[in-house]
């Protein structure tokens, strides 16, 4: 009984969150980076000699690398804290659901539309680009191997920015700092400390996967395994942190 | 609403309950016992009502003191929200969900589902007469419309207790009537044991004679409206009379047993009189007025306002 009354509650919330992301007015943003990355990607396959390799790097920086982390930061920075600061959160405080599993309710939908809204874009960037030179076997493994690899970052970025909505009052700002400094630079610096990032761990799991750019000759990559592992346990880690914090939160 | 020892059990108890945020004093030392039935908690904006609700549903802790709801402590106690129903005095409904999503998500989250969950929806919607705007965007509701399907989530889970934060709220008066009217019955036919708010005592009166007055995060005084009127009444009430010929009707004042005190303001014109029983000086006044055959431009009180009475209870 109690475990279908918890089954039922992250359902209903996971559904209700899922198109509220998807739906609501973030979608716009998922549009606009997608026409963004068509263009880029479609002048670049234009343009471009070598259309496997030049692809492939432009798959990695520019969506696994730039707008992964950032897409998850726009979804998972406000998700929970725009509940709290406009009082919808009422009737998830108020139900008979441990606050601890309406977390998961909220974390399900997050990855789920951060996502999404990746797959959708990694699918129009790949689309225009490979469009314009034929899509073999080839192509399809490299856009099947980047499609799993937003997917994976999808959850664990979903888990690290949703935790960082509950700890802090501005998470935008935060967000913002982890996504483009800590992400964006500290990730890319040489030397251990851009392992530090989960883009390290991102890439290295692509670095394994895929056969051609940069990324399969990225000599700074950690074996597929540990990457997995450190995903994995980046994931659980700001998971059980975020669901903590917001049980022990007031909603004053 | 001082119970007997052997009587019903209250349904909130609070003993020595203080909130505070950083410097902020939500609730100060207190203490308040409500039992079944309709009880309303009054009091000016500020003075703590809606931190006594969050403390009761177990959204925020107390720093000092306890509070039992249905027996339970309400923090970190989610199996509570079974029996609790909550309409907030806050914009709460997704503008971006039909009336039918928003009660959708609610029956489920209490764990009501399929044609059972379909049934009390309708159900509920007719109670409080939202059945034909049930499947509009909740963004377009008027205010009315947005307090009546916040209470029918309340309701959905036709829980034991119900509280209500401000119902009245910004709403007009055949809407009032028509909420006090669904308050009433919702304790009467349904059973209901229903907590109220109002910074308005005569709104409360008509629904429930069980009052619990709240003032600078204290209950200041609680029981039966006819109680808390008499304590009222034991308080001097100021009320200030201009006109002509006012000197006349002063000394008239001045030798009724209910008049405290007379004292001329900036002019021979205004006087304010200072009275221990309000209702028989506004009911005597005309006749005073004719015989001391003066001239009454204006009158005002100076207490009729909710502010002053509280500061009558707590002595300040």
């Amino acid at each position: 009984m109690e475990l279908k009354r918890v089954l039922v509650g992250i359902q209903a919330l996971t559904f209700h969150s899922t198109k509220k992301l998807l739906f609501g007015k973030k979608a716009i943003i998922t549009v606009l980076v997608a026409i963004f990355v068509a263009a880029v990607m479609g002048y670049a396959g234009s343009v471009t000699n070598d259309p496997l390799n030049d692809g492939t790097n432009l798959m990695d920086t520019l969506i696994l690398f730039f707008f992964m982390p950032v897409m998850a930061m726009v979804f998972g920075s406000s998700l929970i804290r725009d509940e709290i600061d406009d009082k919808s959160i009422t009737h998830v405080a108020t139900a008979p659901l441990d606050r601890a599993f309406s977390y998961l309710g909220y974390y399900l939908p997050l990855g789920i539309a951060t996502a999404i809204s990746m797959f959708a874009i990694s699918t129009v960037g790949w689309l225009a680009f490979f469009g314009q030179h034929g899509m073999g076997s080839d192509e399809l493994g490299l856009y099947l191997e980047f499609v799993a690899l937003v997917v994976i970052g999808s959850f664990v970025y979903s888990s690290l920015f949703l935790a960082i909505s509950v700890l802090f009052n501005k998470p935008i700002l935060i967000g913002l700092f982890y996504a483009f400094i800590w992400e964006g630079y500290i990730g890319s610096l040489p030397g251990a400390i851009q392992n530090a990032s989960v883009k390290h761990y991102l890439r290295s799991l692509g670095s394994a996967w895929v056969n051609f750019g940069d990324i399969s000759r990225w000599d700074q990559a950690s074996s597929a395994w540990s990457s997995a592992l450190v995903l994995l346990g980046v994931t659980i880690f700001f998971l059980v942190l975020g669901a903590y914090l917001f049980r022990e939160k007031e909603l004053a | 609403m001082t119970s007997q020892e052997n009587g019903p059990m209250p349904i909130v108890q609070a003993q020595a309950l203080s909130k505070w945020y950083g410097q902020v004093i939500g609730l100060n030392g207190f203490a308040l016992r409500v039992m079944p039935g309709i009880t309303g908690i009054v009091g000016p904006n500020g003075s703590g009502k809606s931190t006594f609700f969050k403390l009761v549903l177990g959204l925020i802790k107390p720093n000092v003191g306890s509070i039992t709801v249905l027996g339970k402590v309400p923090w970190k106690n989610a199996d509570l929200h079974s029996s609790i129903g909550f309409c907030p005095d806050y914009e709460s409904l997704p503008a971006d969900s039909t009336g039918r999503e928003y009660l959708t998500l609610i029956g489920k989250l209490h764990m009501m589902h399929g044609t059972d969950l379909s049934k009390r929806i309708q159900e509920t919607v007719r109670l409080v007469e939202m059945d034909k705007a049930i499947d509009r965007k909740t963004g377009g509701y008027s205010k009315g419309m947005k307090q009546r399907m916040k209470i029918a989530g309340a309701l959905l889970h036709d829980p034991k207790l119900l509280i209500l934060d401000e119902p009245l709220s910004g709403t007009d008066p055949l809407v009032r009537k028509d909420i006090i009217d669904l308050i009433k019955r919702l304790n009467m036919d349904h059973g209901h044991d229903i907590i109220v708010s109002s910074h308005v005592l005569f709104e409360i009166e008509r629904m429930t004679h069980s009052v619990a007055l709240v003032y600078r995060g204290r209950a200041v005084a609680s029981g039966d409206i006819s109680e808390i009127r008499n304590l009222m009444d034991r308080h001097p009430h100021n009320i200030i009379i201009e006109g002509e010929g006012i000197t006349a009707l002063a000394k008239i004042l001045l030798g009724q047993d209910y008049v405290v005190s007379v004292a001329f303001n900036d002019s021979k014109d205004s006087v304010t009189v200072q009275v221990s029983k309000p209702d028989v000086f506004f009911n005597g006044l005309p006749a005073l007025i004719d015989q001391a055959r003066c001239s009454v431009s204006k009158m005002y009180s100076l207490d009729d306002n909710l502010e002053a009475v509280f500061r009558y209870l707590v002595g300040r």
